[in-house]
C-alpha cells in the first residue's frame, strides 16, 4: 500500500484525475510482483469490501422497497395493521405478499438483532465502570495537550491555500489555581515553520445569546521570547500561559474564550480556544492518605477520600497501569453523593483482572472528578485533579479475584430483550421459509 | 371452500405473524425517537412535530417521536428535554430505537455517557405539553431501554466549521461544536452498551478547505464516522489514495486510529452523494438513517 499522508488538513484531491494514474500504476506493479501483494493487503480493506457488499445489498434492498412504496414503507409491530393511511396499508399488504422481499427483510433484521445482542453481551462482561484501557484509548492520558491543525482562516473567508496553523492547549477544564498554556504556530505544506505574528489576543467571558460579557477582557501576551509561559524562545511557536484565578476571572464559573488574531506574511487569520473554569471546587480530596485498596467480592476496589461540600452526582475517573507502565484499565464512579466526608469507590472488576492478567503491582494514576449539574451551564464543577501516581497497589495472586461475569438487573433486562428480538426474527424467518417451501 | 396449499401456507404464516405481533404488544411498546441537530425547528416538547425533519407522515421507524430541542443552546442546558423523552418512551416495558442527526449525536451520547447509569422513574409514555410523561407507578430502573442508535452526520466529534468561526460564535451551541470541546464533553466510548450505527455523508465541496478529509458540508468523516482522539484528522472513502480510509464497521481506521467503542460505521458515502441537510424532506445523509430505521426499527 502506498503511504498516505497523515497530515490532518492536507489538501485532498477532489477529482478522480489524480487518483486513476496512481491506481493504474499500482495495479501494474501489483501484477509484476505477483498475487502476494494483493493478498497481503490489510484486513481492514478486505473487511471493508465485505461490509460494502453487504451494505450495498442492504441499501439496494431498501432503495427498491422505498421506490416501490413511494418512500413510505410503514414499519410497525409485526402483523399489526397500521392506523390510518390507506397507502401505507396497501404498501404493507404488498410487502407481505412477496415472500422473497420478506425473506430479505427479516434476514436483515435477524442480522441486526444478533449483532446488537453480541455487542451488548461482550460489552457487559465487565461493568461499565471498569473497562479495559484499549476501549478507552483517548481517555487514558487526560493531562496531555490537545493539539489541532487547520488552514489559516478568517471567519467567513476563504482559507489560506498555503498556510496551516497548529494550535495546542494544555487543558480544557480548569479548576482553582490551575493555569493553561496555549500555543500557536504556522507551517507551510512541507511542514516548515513560518514567521507568525499575533496581532491581538484576549481572554474573555464570551458574549453569548445576545448577552454581553460580564467582565472586561484581558489582553494576553502571546510571544516567542520564552516569556509569559512560552516554552522556548525563537522556535516559531508563540505561547502564553493564562491563570484565570489571578488574571481577572476569579469567581467566574464558566467559559473563558481566548481569541487570537494572526498574521503570517501578508495573510491573516483567527483562532480561538475555549476553557471551562471552576473557581471553587465542590469537593476536595483528603490532605493525607487519600487512597486505599481493598479486595472485596472478588474485585480490587480503590477508595478515594474527599470532603464533599456540595451534594450531587459526581463523576470520578481513574487510570490503571500495570507494573510495566502499560495502560490496563479505566475505572470510574458516577453516582449521587451527599455532602460531608465521603469515599469514592473505584472498582477494578475481578474478571477483568483474571482475563487480562496484568503484572502487579498496579498504579492508580491521573484521577479527575467533577460534580455534574443537570440542565445548567456550566454543567460541571471540577474537583482538583490528581495528576500522576495516586496509589501503588499491593501484589495479588489472580486467584484472589472472581472469574464471574458482571451481572445486574440492567444486564438481564437487556439480554432478555435482545434475546427476544433474535428469537422473534428467527421465528419470522422460519415461517417465511415454510411459506416459500414447495 | 378448499384452500390451495400455497394459500393455506400464507394463511398460517399470517396468523402466526399476527400472533407474534399481538404477543409483543401485550408486553411492550417500541418507539423510534428522532433527536434533531443544530437550528432545531420542531416545537420543543411536542413529540409529534417533525418540522426539523420533513413530512410527519414519512415512515421513519415504529411509533416515531420527535425529540425536539432548540438546536441553539448548549447540549448541557438542553439535554434535560432529551432525557425526559428517554424517560417517557424508554423505561418500564417500553423500548426505544434512537436516531440522531448532527448535534443530536452529542445529545444522545451525553445522556448515555453521563446519565446512562442513573436511576430513572418508569414513565407511562403519555407526555404533557412540555414533553414530560407521568409516572407509570411501577417504580424505578437503572438507565433507559435503548435497543440501538442510528446517527446521521454525527457531530459527536465536533466540526471544524465551529473552530474556524464559520458559524456565529455568539451562538451557545457553536462553542460545544468546537472539536476540542465536543470531544472533551463526555467519554464517547461509554454508550452503556448501545451500538451507535454511524451514517457518514461525503458530498460536501463548499467547505472542503476547512473540513478535513471527506465531509457532508458540515461534518467531516472523523466525526460522522465516530473516530476517537483529537479532531482535525482526515478520513476518506476507500477510493482516495491520499487519505486514510474510514473503515466500515467497528474496526480501527486505516492508519490505526480507533473508533469510539460500540461505534459502527454502517454507511460510508462512497459515491459522494449525500450532504448534511434534511432539505425539509428527511433528505441528505438522514435519508440513509431513515432507510435503516424503516427496515430495522420495529
Amino acid at each position: 500500500m502506498p503511504n498516505k499522508t497523515d497530515k490532518p488538513t492536507a489538501p485532498r484531491p477532489r477529482t478522480r484525475r489524480v487518483r486513476w494514474p496512481v491506481v493504474v500504476a499500482l495495479l501494474v506493479v501489483a501484477g509484476a510482483c505477483g498475487s502476494w501483494w494483493v493478498s497481503g493487503m490489510g484486513n481492514d480493506n478486505a473487511a471493508s469490501a465485505a461490509n460494502e457488499r453487504r451494505n450495498a445489498a442492504l441499501n439496494a434492498s431498501v432503495d427498491a422497497s422505498a421506490a416501490a412504496n413511494g418512500v413510505a414503507l410503514t414499519p410497525r409491530q409485526p402483523g399489526v395493521v397500521a392506523v390510518g393511511g390507506s397507502k401505507a396499508d396497501a404498501l404493507e399488504i404488498a410487502a407481505s405478499a412477496d415472500p422473497k422481499a420478506q425473506l430479505a427483510l427479516w434476514s436483515q433484521r435477524l442480522a441486526r438483532a444478533e449483532e446488537v445482542l453480541d455487542n451488548y453481551r461482550k460489552q457487559t462482561i465487565y461493568p461499565f465502570e471498569s473497562r479495559p484501557a484499549r476501549e478507552h484509548a483517548d481517555q487514558m492520558y487526560p493531562n496531555r495537550f490537545v493539539n489541532e491543525e487547520r488552514r489559516l482562516t478568517n471567519p467567513g473567508q476563504k482559507p489560506s491555500a498555503g498556510v496551516r496553523i497548529r494550535t495546542s492547549q494544555e487543558r480544557i477544564y480548569v479548576v482553582g489555581s490551575e493555569t493553561v498554556l496555549f500555543t500557536v504556530s504556522a507551517l507551510d505544506w512541507e511542514g516548515n515553520v513560518l514567521p507568525l505574528t499575533v496581532t491581538r489576543a484576549v481572554a474573555e467571558d464570551p458574549p453569548l445569546d445576545g448577552k454581553p460579557s460580564k467582565r472586561n477582557s484581558v489582553t494576553l501576551g502571546f510571544n516567542d521570547d520564552g516569556a509569559n509561559g512560552d516554552v522556548a524562545a525563537g522556535d516559531g511557536i508563540v505561547g502564553v500561559r493564562l491563570s484565570p484565578e489571578t488574571q481577572g476571572f476569579s469567581g467566574h464559573a464558566g467559559t473563558i474564550r481566548v481569541s487570537v488574531n494572526l498574521k503570517v506574511g501578508e495573510e491573516t487569520g483567527f483562532a480561538f480556544f475555549d476553557i471551562f473554569f471552576t473557581p471553587n471546587p465542590p469537593a476536595v480530596w483528603a490532605t493525607s492518605n487519600i487512597a486505599r485498596e481493598v479486595v472485596e467480592a472478588g474485585s480490587l476496589n480503590f477508595y478515594l477520600k474527599a470532603q464533599v461540600r456540595e451534594a450531587g452526582r459526581y463523576v470520578v475517573t481513574g487510570r490503571i497501569d500495570d507494573a510495566k507502565g502499560q495502560p490496563f484499565a479505566l475505572i470510574s464512579f458516577n453516582d449521587e453523593v451527599a455532602a460531608g466526608p465521603r469515599e469514592f469507590k473505584l472498582n477494578l472488576f475481578g474478571k477483568l483482572l483474571v482475563d487480562e492478567k496484568p503484572a502487579f503491582p498496579l498504579t492508580l494514576r491521573d484521577v479527575d472528578a467533577f460534580l455534574l449539574k443537570p440542565d445548567v451551564d456550566p454543567d460541571r464543577a471540577l474537583m482538583p485533579r490528581l495528576p500522576g501516581k495516586v496509589l501503588l497497589s499491593k501484589s495479588y495472586p489472580l486467584s484472589a479475584f472472581s472469574e464471574a461475569e458482571w451481572n445486574s438487573e440492567e444486564r438481564e433486562r437487556y439480554l432478555a430483550e435482545y434475546g427476544r428480538d433474535v428469537e422473534s426474527a428467527r421465528a419470522h424467518l422460519e415461517h417465511i421459509r415454510k411459506t416459500m417451501a414447495p | 371452500m378448499k384452500l390451495g396449499s400455497l394459500s393455506w401456507r400464507k394463511c398460517v404464516f399470517g396468523f402466526a405473524v399476527v400472533g407474534l405481533g399481538i404477543a409483543a404488544l401485550a408486553h411492550a411498546t417500541n418507539y423510534s425517537l428522532w433527536v434533531n441537530g443544530r437550528t432545531g425547528g420542531g416545537q420543543v416538547g411536542n413529540h409529534a412535530d417533525f418540522a426539523y425533519w420533513g413530512p410527519a407522515a414519512t415512515a421513519a421507524g415504529v411509533n416515531k417521536k420527535s425529540v425536539n430541542w432548540d438546536g441553539y443552546n448548549t447540549i448541557a442546558s438542553t439535554n434535560g428535554g432529551v432525557r425526559d423523552a428517554l424517560d417517557c418512551y424508554c423505561t418500564g416495558n417500553n423500548w426505544c430505537y434512537v436516531a440522531a442527526h448532527s448535534a443530536g449525536n452529542l445529545q444522545v451520547g451525553y445522556a448515555l455517557s453521563l446519565y446512562g447509569g442513573s436511576t430513572r422513574t418508569k414513565k407511562n409514555g403519555v407526555p404533557n405539553s412540555g414533553g414530560v410523561c407521568g409516572s407509570a407507578g411501577t417504580g424505578t430502573q437503572t438507565g433507559w431501554n435503548i435497543k440501538w442508535v442510528d446517527v446521521a452526520g454525527g457531530a459527536g466529534g465536533g466540526s471544524e466549521l465551529a473552530n474556524a468561526g464559520s458559524w456565529a460564535l455568539s451562538e451557545p451551541l457553536v462553542g460545544d461544536l468546537k472539536t476540542a470541546t465536543a470531544r472533551a464533553m463526555y467519554n464517547h466510548n461509554t454508550t452503556r452498551g448501545a451500538t451507535f450505527y454511524m451514517f457518514a455523508g461525503a458530498s460536501g465541496t463548499l467547505y472542503s478547505a476547512i473540513l478535513p478529509g471527506q465531509d457532508d458540508e458540515a461534518i467531516a468523516y472523523h466525526s460522522s464516522g465516530g473516530v476517537s482522539g483529537t479532531g482535525g484528522a482526515s478520513y476518506c472513502n476507500g477510493s482516495d489514495w491520499f487519505c486514510n480510509d474510514l473503515t466500515m464497521g467497528t474496526a480501527a481506521n486505516e492508519g490505526g486510529r480507533a473508533k469510539w467503542t460500540s461505534h459502527n460505521v454502517k454507511f460510508r458515502d462512497n459515491n459522494e452523494s449525500y450532504n448534511h441537510y434534511t432539505n425539509g424532506n428527511w433528505g441528505g445523509i438522514v435519508s440513509r438513517a431513515v432507510a435503516d430505521m424503516v427496515v430495522n426499527a420495529q
